[in-house]
């Protein structure tokens, strides 16, 4: 019997084959396995109902396997008694689910709706990407698989995929592409849209003679792979996209969901069969972790490539702990119908809190200390074992979680602790190597990236704790979370107190902190271990500033806010929160303006000394806006639409921007961002997206010198005081600043060169 | 997330909106007295919180309090250090 080493690339469910996997083995072959993998779910209610639904199940064809059994319910935290269904053939139980469901609305299901993948994983212990071993029969029948790794391993083996860049020549919503430019291995290939059977021609023969296991692509999902299968239906010549001939690509549609106080969107997916489609624009956080990743997150949460790609870290988080639901033989809630536990209004002001979140000491601060702990929401669930099924409504309890009136039932490991300890043992792993490499190695950024997708998945945890709907998420369990934060931030704060350190601010799970005559290493260190000791969770030092700004509210400037400030650290880089350069719709222009005044202050030991420099830098910047030298990209202002056009009373920038888009035929939905200029016509604005380059001329200049000087007066208010002080400041010479002339030498010139066409800059010349 | 009672900044947020049509009739010096009182019950909002008291007003007039004590320490150092000046 054949049998071979490799690596597991896609598997899906398919209507003769059952499931299909593909394999990448190691001698280079790409195998097309097939099995039968029996999928089971189960049902409970009043014996009547299972009785009936017994009776139902045994009349269908083939007939699933019947048995009267017990399971672990995580939310009654007892064994309950179940019908299980075992379906033999994994394609057949999602249409037998959904009649079943429909037919018996009364009845509770579990493990009903489960991921493929992750019932695969669950029983060989082979998830997506997993080195393996397999055997199968001539007629490539899978006889047997098995892991040769684990998901936590430290260092997986590498996969020798065989990738195929596409990419059209520039963004295809904006203007029509020419051509496509495509890299397989170490060829490069430019292909013309026109004419487009020959393009159709080349990039089939390109696929059929590289096959690529993965298809990396821009504006792939939205625009590319719709494209090609439009024109290639247009042609009658199919263009081999997926691995398995027999199969349509598979469509999901683009959606709008709310989430976290804000709108989302996701573009229409396109996803293959046996080959991974990954889109680069459409990918989950890929300008933040990239391919490396993306591998990490697929690995770790058993979701197929593709699937893993583009979703959520929520819905990774969620897959990871149906993963070992399903491994512990925990039953996996279909639609949860959990309530919140019935408790006094005293209980539920102590319980209805988020973290701790103090209001800074505004203004410059010298010689300051932040302190972190380390994945403190990750670590207290892990540490005080904090999970649906180990919540017990007990003020008499053992283990009381702080303040509130519940306890924990430490004589069984939560379902939440267990999928999180590998995660978060793994990532401070990988931060630690991290740290430990040199700079120059290779395999840094590698492991800093990977890292970044379990944070990623860590962050989310707490979150789908709290929420309702999620699989294992209960609001006592979340509430004791944020419980024991406060308790360990204040147990932070009187241990650093009691060595003498006066707190600046404290926020969530960092505080800043100072003492009188500056900060000693040794003594911080010992600090950190006491504070460790009092607490049972690790804590970090992530700095020592030179100096840092809190900075007050923009509405009120005698109130404190606690996320906006910036400081620079000993070694000189900075740290900069909740500022105009960080916003995401700050143009470019501004907010590089802004990040190099915020590098002149850093350069300086007392920033005040920057001043002077800092406002000639200023006037000159406001020069070159008025002079017309700043290109219209550099100006490009973008933002999230919020709501459905229609459903706004008072249009802003963003709607008037999206409006003129409708009026050519482009729709937009809410999440989606626009990108638009500010103008001095009607509307006020220009949208990006129209297509031609906006009139220079029709600009407006003096609303982007009054942003330019808004954004950095936020920064510069310790040493320079009101927008209205800096404003006096900056016009102070204004003789100087109303003649149109060149500067000498201005920094931001050497990286930005003049535009080739003249068209695409301001050419307005304005004064004063 | 979502939450079932207000967050203490909406309620100090809340008692200020109350107290309005009370600004609106004090004289502009006075308005500027009682904008500073609620900026000091904003520096604790953390405490209030944490307090969850159930009338959190009581722990808002408790902050205006505590800076006005802080103040009035403060002061009261400084007398001293310029009698002990002109001593």
């Amino acid at each position: 019997m054949p049998e071979c080493k490799g690596w597991l690339l896609d598997l899906f469910e398919d209507s003769e084959d059952d499931v299909v996997l593909y394999i990448i083995a190691r001698d280079g072959r790409r195998l097309r396995l097939h099995t039968c993998f029996p999928v089971t779910f189960y049902a409970r209610g009043s014996n009547t109902e299972l009785r009936t639904l017994w009776r139902f199940l045994s009349s269908q064809s083939p007939k699933p396997v019947l048995k009267r059994t017990r399971r672990f319910d995580a939310f009654t935290r007892q064994d309950e008694t179940v019908l299980e269904v075992q379906v033999q053939r994994a394609f057949l139980q999602r249409p037998l689910f959904e009649r079943v469901a429909k037919s018996f609305p009364h009845l509770t299901f579990d493990d009903a709706d489960i991921q493929l993948s992750l019932r695969f994983a669950a029983a060989t212990g082979v998830f997506p990407l997993a080195h393996c071993t397999v055997s199968f029969d001539e007629g490539d029948t899978l006889k047997s698989i098995s892991p040769l790794e684990k998901a936590w391993a430290l260092t997986p083996s590498r996969i020798p995929f065989r990738v195929m860049t596409i990419a059209p020549n520039c963004d295809p919503h904006r203007t029509l592409p020419e051509r496509l430019e495509i890299d397989c291995g170490r060829s490069h290939y430019q292909l013309s849209l026109f004419p487009e059977r020959g393009l159709l021609v080349n990039l089939k023969a390109l696929l059929e003679r590289f096959d690529p296991d993965i298809l990396l692509t821009s504006w792939g999902d939205t625009w590319l792979l719709p494209y090609l299968l439009e024109t290639s239906e247009k042609h009658s010549l199919p263009l081999p996209l997926n691995r398995e001939s027999r199969k349509e690509v598979r469509w999901q549609k683009e959606r709008s969901y709310f989430s976290y106080g804000r709108v989302v969107y996701r573009g229409q997916q396109v996803q293959l069969y046996g080959r991974c489609h990954i889109d680069r624009r459409n990918a989950v956080l890929w300008d933040d972790y990239g391919m490396e990743g993306t591998l990490e997150a697929c690995r770790v949460t058993a979701l197929p490539l593709q699937v893993s790609a583009r979703s959520s870290p929520g819905t990774g988080i969620s897959s990871i702990e149906i993963l070992t639901a399903l491994r512990e033989g925990i039953l996996v809630p279909w639609q949860k119908q959990q309530a919140e536990m019935v408790k006094p209004a005293s209980e539920l002001f102590l319980a209805d809190q988020g973290g701790m979140v103090y209001q800074p000491v505004v203004g410059v601060h010298k010689n300051v200390a932040q302190i972190d702990f380390v994945s403190l929401y990750p670590s207290i669930m892990v540490n005080f074992n904090i999970s649906p099924e180990t919540i017990i409504n007990d003020p008499a309890a053992e283990n009381l979680v702080p303040t509130l009136g519940i306890g924990i039932d430490n004589s069984i490991t939560g379902i939440v602790p267990k999928s999180l300890k590998p995660l978060l043992m793994k990532r401070i792993t990988l931060k630690k190597e991290t740290a430990r490499l040199e700079a120059w190695d290779p395999r840094r950024q590698d492991f800093a990236r990977r890292a970044s997708a379990l944070k990623w998945l860590l962050v989310t945890c707490f979150g789908y704790l709290g929420y309702k709907n999620a699989r294992f998420g209960r609001i006592e369990a979340h509430q004791a979370v944020t419980a024991y934060a406060r308790e360990l931030l204040l147990r932070a704060k009187e241990t650093a107190e009691a060595a003498g350190y006066e707190i600046l601010h404290m926020y969530v799970d960092a505080l800043w902190i100072r003492k009188e005559g500056g900060i000693d290493k040794e003594e911080l260190d010992t600090l950190l271990e006491e504070i460790q000791l009092n607490t049972g969770v690790p804590i970090a030092l992530d700095g020592i500033y030179r100096w840092l700004v809190f900075l007050p509210s923009r509405q009120n400037e005698n109130r404190s806010v606690p996320n906006r400030y910036f400081g620079a650290f000993e070694d000189g880089s900075l740290k900069i929160r909740g500022i105009a350069a960080r916003r995401g719709d700050t143009p470019s222009y501004i907010a590089g303006v802004q990040d190099r005044i915020l590098k002149m202050l850093a350069d300086w030991p007392d920033p005040a000394a920057a001043i002077p420099d800092i406002i000639q830098y200023l006037q000159q910047s406001i020069r070159l806006l008025k002079a017309g030298r700043v290109p219209v990209q550099e100006l490009l202002v973008s933002q999230q639409l919020g709501r459905k056009l229609d459903a706004y009373t008072t249009l802003p920038a963003a709607a008037r921007a999206a409006l003129q888009l409708e009026g050519i035929g482009k729709h937009l939905r809410p999440g989606q961002r626009v990108r638009f200029v500010y103008t001095r016509q009607k509307d006020g604005v220009y949208a990006w997206d129209l297509g031609n380059a906006p009139d220079p001329a029709i600009i407006d200049v003096d609303q982007y010198v009054k942003l330019l000087i808004r954004a950095n007066s936020e920064i510069l208010q310790p040493w320079v005081g009101s927008e209205k002080d800096l404003v006096a400041r900056l016009f102070a010479s204004g003789g100087q600043l109303a003649l149109p002339r060149q500067p000498k030498a201005h920094p931001a010139l050497h990286a930005r060169q003049p535009p080739a066409n003249p068209c695409g800059a301001l050419a307005i010349i304005r004064t004063i | 997330m979502g939450r079932t009672l207000a967050s203490t900044t909406q309620v100090l947020l809340h008692e200020e909106g109350a107290l309005s049509r009370f600004r609106r009739a004090l004289r502009k010096s006075d308005q500027q007295a009682l904008d500073d009182l609620f900026n000091a019950a904003q520096q604790h909002l953390a405490a209030s919180a944490y307090a969850a008291h159930t009338l959190p007003f009581e722990t808002f007039l408790l902050s205006m309090l505590l800076e006005e004590h802080k103040e009035v320490m403060r002061l009261r150092q400084a007398v001293k250090e310029l009698q002990e000046m002109h001593a």
